[in-house]
C-alpha cells in the first residue's frame, strides 16, 4: 500500500528543505527525498559567509544540518539516501518508487534537485577521478598536507575552496581561463593576498596525465596561443597583481605541470534527469517556471538551482523553496 | 552498522581482501565527508542483499593513508571491487548511487 503525502519534495538542499519547512508548518503531510544526506551543495561548502543571520560565518555542513533539523521539527519526514527508481509526475496524483521497493504518492511535488559539479570533459578526467582529481575540498583536502596542488576555476567556489585548501597544502596554484577572478571581490582579494596561492591567468586545462595515479596536469597558455597564431612576439609571462611571475617553458604554449592533486570547480550543471520528457528544459538543461515556481504540469513545481534564472545562491534557493511551497499550498486548496 | 559490513585495517588487507574466497567490495571512507555519510546506508543495504556471496568491507582512509596511497585512492569515498585477489571493474567515487553498487557487484558475479 503506497504511503500518501500532500507534498513530496525531491532534493534536500536549501530549496527543498525550505519548501519542507513551509509545507510542514502549513500542516501538509510532507516528505523530502534525497539520494544522499540533507544539505545539497551547502554541506560540502567549508564556510558560508553570505547567508544572513550568521555574522561570524557558518560551516556549510552545520548550516545544512540546521535546515534539516528545522524541517523535521515541524513534522516533515526526510528520507535519506534513497534513490527514485520509478516515478510518474505527469498524472494528477504523482507517484514514486524508492529503491525498487517502497511506493509513495503525492498530490503536489516540488523538484529541487539542484546542480552537481561540472566535469571539464578533457582527456584523463574519467581515468583519474578519485586517483588525483577531486571535486570536493572538504572530503579530500586534509590528505594534501604539505603537497603542491592545483585548482581549476575562478568563480566563488574555486577561490573559496582554494583558500580552504591552503590550510593543508604547501601551495595551491589556481588555473583560470580569464585574467581576473569571477569570484566576489572580497574573496578574490583574500586569495591574491594569500602567500600559498599562485594564479596562472589565461590558462586552460587540456589533459590529465599519469600512470596509475595522476602525475601531471597539461595546461595551455591562451595568450601565448593567440600571439603565436598571428606571428607577433610571444606573450609576456602571466603575472598576478602582486607581480609574481610565472614563466612558461620556452617556445611552447602547452605545459605539463607536476601536481599532487587537482581540484575542479568550474561551475555546476542542473540535475534535471528526473524531469526529462516531463517538462521542457532550456538549452542549459534548466526548467522554466512562472514566478510562482509552477511548471507546465499541474501540481509540479521546481525550486532552486535547477530553475532557469540568473543567480544561484543559497539565499535565492531558499526564496524559491518558500515560493514553491506557498504556491503548492494554494494549488492543493484549489484542486481539493 | 549492518552485520554484513566489517571494518578492516591496512594490516588485514592481504588476508581479508586479496585472499578472500568470495568477491570483495572495499570502501575507503573519511570523516567530514558528506558523500561518505550518504554512502554508508546504501553500502549496508547492498551488503545485506548479497549476504554470503560477496564480502563488504570498509577502511578508514585517514587511519590507513599508506595503503590508500599505494592503491592510488585520493578521493573519499572510493569503492574498489576485487575478485580472486585482483581488482576488477571500475572504481566508484563521489556521489555513488545504490543501483550503481548493485550493478557493479552483479557484473562481478556474472
Amino acid at each position: 500500500m503506497a504511503e500518501q503525502f500532500d507534498l513530496v519534495v525531491v532534493g534536500a538542499g536549501p530549496a527543498g528543505l525550505t519548501a519542507a519547512i513551509y509545507g510542514a508548518r502549513a500542516r501538509l503531510r510532507t516528505i523530502v527525498l534525497d539520494e544522499g544526506m540533507p544539505g545539497g551543495q551547502v554541506k560540502t561548502t567549508h564556510k558560508v559567509s553570505n547567508y544572513p543571520g550568521f555574522p561570524e560565518d557558518v560551516k556549510g555542513a552545520e548550516l545544512a544540518g540546521l535546515f534539516a533539523k528545522q524541517a523535521e521539527r515541524f513534522g516533515a519526514r526526510i528520507a535519506r539516501a534513497v534513490e527514485i527508481t520509478k516515478m510518474d509526475l505527469a498524472s494528477r496524483e504523482k507517484s514514486f518508487v524508492l529503491d525498487e521497493d517502497e511506493e509513495i504518492r503525492g498530490r503536489a511535488v516540488i523538484v529541487a534537485t539542484g546542480a552537481k559539479p561540472r566535469a571539464l570533459g578533457i582527456p584523463g578526467e574519467d581515468t583519474f577521478r578519485g586517483r588525483g582529481i577531486s571535486y570536493c575540498a572538504t572530503c579530500d583536502g586534509a590528505y594534501f598536507e604539505g603537497k603542491d596542488i592545483h585548482v581549476i576555476g575562478g568563480g566563488n567556489s574555486a577561490v573559496e575552496e582554494s583558500l580552504f585548501l591552503t590550510q593543508f597544502a604547501r601551495s595551491v596554484t589556481i588555473i583560470h581561463q580569464f585574467d581576473e577572478f569571477q569570484a566576489e571581490p572580497a574573496t578574490a582579494k583574500e586569495a591574491l593576498e594569500n602567500p600559498k596561492i599562485k594564479v596562472m591567468w589565461s590558462h586552460e586545462p587540456r589533459a590529465f596525465l599519469g600512470e596509475t595515479a595522476l602525475q601531471k596536469l597539461r595546461v595551455e597558455n591562451l595568450k601565448a596561443k593567440q600571439t603565436s597564431r598571428v606571428g607577433s612576439p610571444p606573450a609576456p609571462p602571466a603575472a598576478d597583481h602582486r607581480g609574481r611571475v610565472w614563466e612558461p617553458s620556452e617556445g611552447s604554449h602547452i605545459i605539463d605541470l607536476d601536481t599532487d592533486g587537482v581540484f575542479v570547480f568550474v561551475g555546476m550543471v542542473p540535475r534535471t534527469e528526473l524531469l526529462k520528457g516531463v517538462v521542457p528544459l532550456d538549452r542549459w538543461g534548466c526548467v522554466e517556471t512562472d514566478d510562482s515556481m509552477q511548471t507546465s504540469v499541474p501540481g509540479l513545481f521546481v525550486a532552486g538551482d535547477i530553475r532557469a534564472k540568473k543567480f544561484r545562491q543559497i539565499t535565492t534557493a531558499v526564496a524559491d523553496g518558500t515560493i514553491a511551497a506557498l504556491a503548492a499550498q494554494k494549488y492543493l486548496r484549489e484542486v481539493r | 552498522m549492518s552485520e554484513n559490513v566489517r571494518e578492516i585495517q591496512a594490516a588485514q588487507y592481504e588476508a581479508e581482501v586479496l585472499a578472500a574466497p568470495e568477491p570483495v567490495v572495499l570502501d575507503f571512507f573519511s570523516t567530514e565527508c558528506p558523500p561518505c555519510e550518504a554512502l554508508a546506508p546504501k553500502f549496508e543495504a547492498v551488503a545485506d542483499q548479497f549476504k554470503g556471496r560477496v564480502r563488504f568491507l570498509k577502511i578508514f582512509r585517514q587511519g590507513n593513508r599508506d595503503l590508500a596511497a599505494k592503491l592510488a585512492v585520493t578521493s573519499s569515498p572510493t569503492l574498489l571491487f576485487y575478485k580472486g585477489g585482483k581488482e576488477v571493474g571500475s572504481r566508484l567515487t563521489g556521489d555513488i548511487k545504490r543501483s550503481e553498487i548493485k550493478q557493479t557487484v552483479e557484473a562481478m558475479l556474472a
